[in-house]
């Protein structure tokens, strides 16, 4: 077993719970051992970066400082935007004294514990494609998927920029393809599946995000899909919520289910449905579980 | 040529300009690569492949002068200075924006890929790789980019001195060099064609954070405008492309918090930014249900409410009260009021660090990018080798 610092994030908290039950289920059988964070806060999102810089780097600071004091060298997120803001603020500490030494001070004035720099922030998603995790997962994954066709959507902020990220390509991932596969599911390839789904902005300029959000939807449906997986709860809340206001808005009517990435793999391991929770998507996950139990 | 023989420093010129001719100057390489060609008077369109020798150290933009000297007279693309300074040639490599002369071809055919170029995205094809660059430049323009004076006479009569610290924030604007590779992979602008877009807000920045420029506050009212710095989908796509470190998705980050510091934050994209501060010092976590009131106000949010009931039946919308607060969340807000005394708010506070992020800017993976779907579909769909 692998030890790491959990750090679920707002929405696994919050309107995607099924993304939090269905990773703590889904932890042990893939070797990881998650210690939940408890006094942490939201990573900012972006956002926070973009009103408050400085404060944004002290929130992060004070999530790494809680990851370091469990012990573990790992801080694991579910989610593509708090992968980013967490290690996009790790590399500045890590890799300017000064700063890391203004801002451990600042946390020592607040009670918080110092930070050293000695964490490193991995996506669920990195720790189960490769090494240790994906064979566990291969061996977890035992009812499989039966050929179930499965359009890959990456979302941006786990691949760009790659030099905060740098998992894989940018522009020729391969982690949930691999993942798809290992599950017995079949990936469907689509250009979209790199690109942005609108959600940043589907608050501040709803029209120029749906524009966005069309894409990989109606490229998933042109290549078969039967589901698109995805490791970003962000990403899932436009794909899943949003599909009615695309409908509203163009007259298309996708119905394209939309998995967590712990909830694709959960289906195969066999977890339960109170661990799954697909009652609480907008879209209906029904065709999927019916495909399967032919 | 031959008077300058002797100078150790010199260029090989002969060297250099014989390479292309018969390959008598070092090993070659067997070159392919297809070509969308294209006419915007005919409308003609087609891709086309190409074979030719090219010596190995030949980049993308050799192979096309080539190309274009032995095999197609009529190919048409921008080049000028071939040393990654004068922006003309930028183009897609596998469906992605580069500079020609920056691309260096022998891993990617010693990988024995077959890589399609064709014009930059976001921009009207002129014919084959040339795009009409008006409204980039139209863009451009409406940034003002020139120094607008206004600022303080220095006191003891001498130069105006601006400290290294100030010229940090716009450090890696400056390197713009107008390519428009970032235009070309803007998610918002295939979107929202009048989005200002990633270059023109990145010398925007460049603007807002110079000392010595008067018009800040003006300049950030004109940029706070519906196609302005909120329209970005923060799709990092500008980050990854630019082929001069540019980053203008940090350009557009850094505006933002100008403008909030400044107080310019009537957009909704603000106001979604500031809320998300107000959570963090409250409860810890994003008040979620609160968010959409927040942002778009409340006449806006009841037109919403049909939209919200639906995903409230799914519980998506988290009752507000009680709050779910973090544990130790006072820690949160105490930070938030010390670095509201440290002078660190704007773009002063994102540059920080940044020092070891300019050490990994100009990272060059080499390689052909990824398969397109104009591309010859019985080819491999993932290069994972490529690296």
């Amino acid at each position: 077993m692998t030890t790491v610092a959990y750090y679920k994030g707002c929405l696994a908290s919050l309107s995607a719970k099924e993304l939090d039950t269905s990773t703590q289920a889904l932890a042990p059988k893939v070797g990881l051992d998650l210690i939940e964070l408890e006094s942490v806060t939201c990573c900012g999102a972006g956002d926070i970066h973009e009103a408050e810089p400085d404060y944004y780097l002290h929130l992060n600071a004070r999530i790494l400082a809680y990851a370091e004091a469990t012990g573990s060298d790992t801080l694991m997120t579910v989610c593509n935007v708090c992968t980013l803001n967490l290690r996009q603020a790790n590399f500045q500490l890590q890799n300017d004294e000064a700063l890391l030494a203004r801002i451990n001070d600042n946390l020592a004035t607040v009670g918080v514990p110092r930070y050293s720099g000695g964490v490193e922030v991995k996506h669920l998603l990195w720790l189960i494609a490769e090494g240790e995790g994906y064979e566990r997962l291969k061996e977890a994954a035992h009812k499989g998927l039966k050929g179930l066709r499965v359009a890959p959507f990456y979302g941006c902020q786990i691949l760009r920029p790659s030099k905060l990220l740098g998992f894989e390509d940018p522009d020729r991932p391969w982690s949930l393809e691999a993942i798809i596969e290992a599950c017995g599911g079949e990936p469907v390839d689509y250009p979209a599946k790199i690109k942005c789904c609108g959600f940043p902005i589907i608050q501040a300029r709803e029209e120029t995000a749906l524009g966005e959000l069309i894409q990989p939807l109606e490229q998933a449906v042109e290549a078969g899909a039967d589901a698109m997986v995805t490791p970003c709860p962000l990403c899932h809340l436009s794909l899943d919520a949003w599909q009615s206001k695309l409908k509203k808005a163009t007259g298309r009517d996708f119905k394209m289910p939309i998995l967590h990435l712990s909830q694709l793999i959960g289906v195969a391991a066999g977890l339960t449905d109170s661990e799954l929770k697909f009652k609480r998507h907008v879209v209906s996950v029904g065709p999927v579980l019916e495909k399967l139990a032919t | 040529m031959e008077a300058r023989d002797d100078d150790e420093m010199a260029t090989a010129g002969a060297q250099l300009l014989m390479a292309a001719g018969n390959g008598s100057s070092g090993p070659t390489m067997d070159v392919a690569l297809k070509i969308w060609r294209f006419d915007s008077e005919t409308g003609e369109r087609e891709l086309k492949q190409y074979e030719v020798e090219a010596p190995e150290w030949s980049c993308l933009l050799d192979v096309l002068d080539i190309v274009k000297d032995r095999v197609d007279g009529t190919l048409s693309y921008r080049k000028s200075c071939r040393m990654m300074i004068c922006g003309s040639c930028g183009m897609r490599m596998d469906g992605a924006a580069v500079l020609a002369c920056k691309e260096r071809m022998k891993p990617i055919v010693d990988a024995g890929h077959v890589p399609v170029i064709s014009a930059m995205g976001n921009l009207p094809i002129l014919k084959d790789l040339v795009v009409d660059m008006g409204p980039f430049w139209d863009k451009f323009k409406a940034m003002k980019p020139w120094l607008q004076p206004g600022f303080d006479e220095p006191a003891d009569g001498k130069e105006y001195r601006v400290s290294q610290e100030r010229m940090n924030v716009i450090h890696k604007e400056a390197l713009c060099i107008n390519c428009g590779c970032c235009v070309s992979e803007c998610n918002s602008m295939e979107s929202d064609p009048e989005f200002l877009g990633p270059q023109a807000l990145a010398k925007g920045m460049r603007f807002v954070g110079d000392a010595r420029d008067g018009a800040t506050v003006e300049r950030l009212e004109e940029y706070n405008s519906e196609h302005g710095i909120w329209d970005c989908t923060r799709c990092y796509f500008c980050n990854e492309r630019c082929p001069k470190g540019v980053d203008p998705r940090d350009a557009i980050a850094k505006l933002g918090a100008e403008s909030i510091k400044h107080g310019i934050d009537r957009d909704m994209g603000a106001k979604h930014a500031k809320w998300f501060v107000k959570s963090a010092e409250t409860t810890g976590w994003l008040r979620e249900t609160e968010l959409v009131p927040k942002t778009q106000g409340i006449v806006s949010s009841i037109k919403e409410m049909k939209f919200a009931m639906g995903l409230a039946r799914k519980g998506k919308v988290p009752p507000p009260f009680p709050p779910h607060v973090a544990d130790r969340v006072e820690e949160s807000r105490k930070l938030r009021e010390l670095t509201k005394t440290q002078g660190r708010d704007g773009a002063l506070g994102i540059v920080q660090g940044e020092r070891g992020l300019a050490r990994i800017e100009h990272t060059d993976r080499g390689g052909a990018r990824r398969d397109v779907p104009e591309t010859d579909p019985t080819e491999p769909p993932v290069l994972r080798d490529l690296s």
